[in-house]
């Protein structure tokens, strides 16, 4: 079974985003074995709890949280690029809590590099 | 798998550098990528193209811009044993730029010899 690991760095609101999902989707099909996504640079916006998109658009954040509890996709996420864009899965105190969705897997950029030494292939978007 | 080259591909993985040092976060985003990737004894290459020569200029200095200065930390890479560190010929001649102006230890490539050796890799992430 061929090996895929997706690399994505771009936001919820992309339609590049959308196209990444499709391109999961099409190949979970087609019997390719999705060893995980990585998100990193604004893909990291894909994992924020209160972001919500107008109803009739493409619903990024809900399509990844199908393909995770459908089909046990990994979702691991860049914790350096996610703190910086104000996601946090720490609750340092009573004000702050996690606004991150807890599909999502807090890795560093060594998650990534696992992935490209295990997979077959490695798709950026 | 479907390959770009006409060839197996031999290298590992390739980071194609394609913006300018400051305007974004792209660059300091790919090198801290590649540094990870060198601490795990899986050195890249190191690709600049189009605006990413930009970032090999020497003695450019983000701090007078109130930006981090992540390109002194080109000067750590051999640390890393990251050394395959390529540089298209025709990004610098449209930017009026020439290797003399480049930090040290770049080879600079013509259009062909640069997308061959880019497509001699198995992966490519761009930023």
């Amino acid at each position: 079974m061929t090996k895929l690991a997706v690399v994505v760095t771009t936001p919820p609101h992309s339609n590049l985003t959308t196209t990444a999902i499709d391109y999961i989707t099409n190949a979970i099909e087609l019997g390719v074995d999705v060893i995980g996504v990585f998100f990193y640079q604004d893909g990291v916006l894909n994992a924020s709890e209160h972001l919500s998109l107008p109803n009739d658009e493409y619903q990024t954040i809900a399509h990844w949280q199908a393909l995770h509890s459908d089909h046990n996709v990994p979702l691991f996420l860049c914790i350096t690029a996610a703190e910086k864009r104000g996601l946090s899965d720490e609750i340092e105190s009573q004000m702050s809590q996690s606004n991150m969705l807890s599909t999502f897997t807090i890795a560093g950029l060594g998650e990534l590099v696992e992935l490209s030494a295990k997979t077959d292939k490695l798709v950026q978007f | 798998m479907t390959n770009i080259s006409h060839s197996t591909p031999q290298n590992g993985i390739a980071l194609l550098n394609t913006s300018a040092p400051f305007s974004s976060s792209n660059a300091k985003d790919s090198i801290d990528l590649a540094l990870i990737f060198g601490s795990y004894e899986l050195a890249p290459s190191l690709f600049f193209f189009s605006d990413g020569v930009l970032q090999l200029i020497d003695n450019i200095d983000g701090d007078k811009i109130s930006i981090k200065d992540f390109t002194k930390t080109f000067s750590a890479l051999e640390f890393y044993d990251i050394e395959q560190v390529y540089v298209c010929e025709e990004s610098l001649k449209q930017r009026g730029l020439s290797k003399v102006q480049l930090i040290e230890n770049v080879e600079v490539l013509s259009n062909e010899q640069f997308s061959q050796k880019l497509a001699s890799h198995k992966q490519v992430l761009k930023f």
